[in-house]
């Protein structure tokens, strides 16, 4: 081989290591190996003291027969997922996406910021509000405008409707996604459609019905999974409004698994719990992956000099 | 029949008054852009107003009690200016005119406010930031002290985790971003498919496993673990988007700047690089603010208390005073909250030029 093929050959591999080397070592280190360690712990029997006595199978027997709270909780992430789903994520989302590209530019603008605060705001301080909000006693938030707007007696939804709470909690940032996506998506529709249409009478609904909701299915389904997994696997807000309770009320799946480990020092079951977590989300980024738009996404480089 | 309306349609068009179906036109679509308008007012109240809520708490609760009457005060001043704002920026599309109503109803709401509850505003609610044991003269009534460090620990801890992770963000991602979106290697197709996968797959629920290999490793309870783990999880994403970046600068320059004789890494440092000076500070703001607000992993991974980042000593805060004192909680969600809200407020034209693979995020 001539000496400048060689100097290639090393310069070709100096690149890789030098550009995607720490990429690399990164996500083997904190996104791999933690999916090979959860896969073998899940076999184990590790307790509070964290470490490994025997291998077996006692966890998935004990989901499967002997644990009365993992039915519970899965009958509330359910409803948890659907609800937030139905409602805010894509519901009110694509009607805040809607909504904020029919009024002036600026204006729409100043919503979608608006509607994005929750999510940029630290996910504590989130929380916090929420517990002004509902705040049993007559200083709540929400007591307050009933006893004085509508002379309502005082109510305690974090004790009495601890669901709602976490719906309404995880929908009011859920929705901030799905509004921006689906703002951008029907920004990309020619805007030649729209003049047409209305040159042919059509009125806002008749808009919405025959031109922009045919070009949004592709972002509606891509949202409408991404955020189904997202709901399923986070616990934040939740363990931060109820910490899960009163009792297990509001304790998802997820959440359930997190408890179990962090709580009950139940290392091993918890890493059990979550596997079932890991293969639907493994599952449904794959779903997810057939969403996008991969030819774009896979396109050769264009430049091929090293 | 059919041809019967047409020509009475056709007789009709002929002396239609236009000017009328112009004005009736234009009532319609007055009514219909001031329902939509007050359709968004009216849900973006419950979002604004806890806010709010939070603000006047800091600067108007003593201890023992918060009173309502400030915060109603100030919305029944605040709720007139920003409708006659929204009515003006409609109605006219001069920005001078808008500028200018804006700045005097900004004035008028500060006088008025000013005037009428500016007596119970004070700032004895933010003396934690002076009196930095003040936490636990308020709690020591009930326990022993000597768990919250200041919260100036706190701030530091906090600041000195979500800049490092946002620096090796930026340097891991742009590297890899410029890699995958310019060489051609063997398994590149294989690498994007499966970075894709890892872009969509929740890392929440990896939680327990890296607890571990944290624990194992030594980094457990320590901020470099943290920040790894942090900058990790999220950059799949940060990369895309990176790539997206990097695909969207014509690679003539580069080519000229080949040509002219300088190395691959010397045309990435000089000459790419600097054209895509907006991804990059899209990315480091974006991955400021997800450090600063992180919770879960923080909270799992960080144990002692002078390890604490703002979050735990915001939830500590408020989990054991918060019977006892509104206000200090308040006033230390505002001080908490402040940095993320600037950034986000400032940086908000980079944030939304985000994109990635066809689908913006």
């Amino acid at each position: 081989m001539p000496d400048f093929a060689r100097a290639r050959i090393r310069r070709q591999r100096l690149d890789f290591a030098l550009f995607l080397g720490p990429a690399l070592v990164l996500l083997a280190c904190f996104f791999i190996a933690p999916v090979i360690v959860d896969l073998g712990l899940a076999f184990t029997d590790m307790d509070r003291t964290l470490k490994v006595t025997t291998f077996t199978l006692e966890n998935f027997t004990r989901m499967a027969t002997r644990d009365s709270r993992l039915l519970a909780s899965l009958g509330i992430t359910a409803i948890f997922v659907f609800a937030t789903l139905a409602i805010f994520n894509v519901t009110f989302a694509l009607l805040l996406a809607l909504i904020t590209t029919a009024v002036p530019r600026g204006l729409g603008a100043f919503f979608r910021a608006v509607w994005l605060l929750p999510r940029m705001s630290p996910s504590v301080v989130y929380a916090l509000l929420w517990l002004w909000v509902v705040d049993p006693n007559e200083r709540g938030l929400l007591n307050q405008v009933l006893i004085h707007v509508f002379g309502m007696a005082p109510v305690d939804l974090r004790n009495n409707h601890p669901l709602m709470v976490i719906i309404l909690a995880n929908g009011f940032v859920g929705a901030s996604l799905g509004m921006i996506i689906f703002t951008s998506a029907i920004r990309s529709i020619p805007e030649h459609l729209f003049h047409a249409a209305r040159a042919d009478g059509a009125g806002w609904l008749a808009i919405v019905r025959h031109i922009v909701l045919p070009a949004m299915r592709w972002p509606i389904s891509y949202m409408t999974i991404h955020q189904a997994l997202s709901l399923l696997v986070s616990f934040e807000y939740i363990l931060l409004i109820t910490g899960g309770g009163p009792f297990y009320d509001t304790t998802v799946f997820s959440l359930y698994a997190y408890r179990r480990a962090f709580e009950n020092g139940q290392y091993a079951y918890g890493a059990a719990l979550s596997l079932i977590l890991i293969v639907i989300g493994v599952v449904a980024a794959l779903a997810l992956w057939r969403l996008m738009d991969m030819r774009k996404l896979l396109q050769p480089p264009r430049i091929e000099v090293h | 029949m059919a041809t019967g309306t047409l020509e009475a349609r056709a007789a009709a068009g002929a002396n239609a008054d236009w000017a009328a179906l112009a004005r009736n036109a234009r009532r319609k679509r007055i009514a219909g852009q001031s329902g939509l308008l007050a359709f968004l007012l009216l849900v973006s109240v419950p979002i604004l107003l806890p806010f709010f809520w939070m603000v006047v708490i800091s600067f108007t609760a003593r201890s023992g009690g918060v009173s309502t009457d400030v915060l109603w005060t100030s919305c029944a001043v605040i709720a007139p200016a920003v409708l006659v704002y929204i009515v003006v920026h409609s109605t006219t599309p001069s920005p001078r005119l808008r500028a200018l109503v804006g700045v005097a109803l900004i004035v008028t709401v500060a006088a008025l406010l000013a005037l009428l509850v500016g007596k119970q505003l004070h700032f004895a609610n933010y003396r934690f930031l002076w009196r930095t044991n003040i936490i636990e003269e308020i709690r020591s009534k009930a326990t022993a002290g000597g768990q919250f460090p200041s919260v100036w620990r706190a701030f530091f801890n906090s600041l000195a985790l979500a800049l490092t992770q946002t620096a090796i963000i930026l340097a891991v991602a742009s590297l890899a971003g410029y890699y995958i979106s310019r060489f051609a290697f063997r398994g590149r197709e294989a690498f994007l498919q499966g970075l894709l996968v890892l872009h969509a797959f929740p890392a929440m629920t990896l939680i327990i496993p890296i607890f571990l290999i944290l624990y194992w490793s030594g980094l457990l309870d320590t901020i470099p673990g943290v920040i790894l783990v942090l900058a990790t999880i999220e950059l799949p994403f940060y990369v895309f988007v990176m790539k997206g970046f990097f695909d969207g600068v014509p690679w003539d320059i580069e080519m000229s700047a080949m040509t002219d004789g300088a190395t691959r890494r010397q045309a990435f440092r000089l000459v790419v690089l600097p054209q895509v000076r907006v991804g990059l500070i899209a990315i480091a703001v974006f991955a400021f603010i997800r450090a600063w607000e992180e919770y879960i992993f923080v909270r799992t991974l960080l144990i002692e208390n002078k390890n604490w980042v703002m979050s735990l000593y915001l939830f500590w805060v408020s989990d054991d005073i918060m019977g006892v004192d509104y206000g200090i909680v308040a006033a230390v969600s505002v001080f908490y909250v402040l940095p993320s809200l600037l950034l986000y407020v400032f940086c908000q034209k980079y944030l939304t030029q985000m994109t990635i693979g066809g689908i913006r995020g």
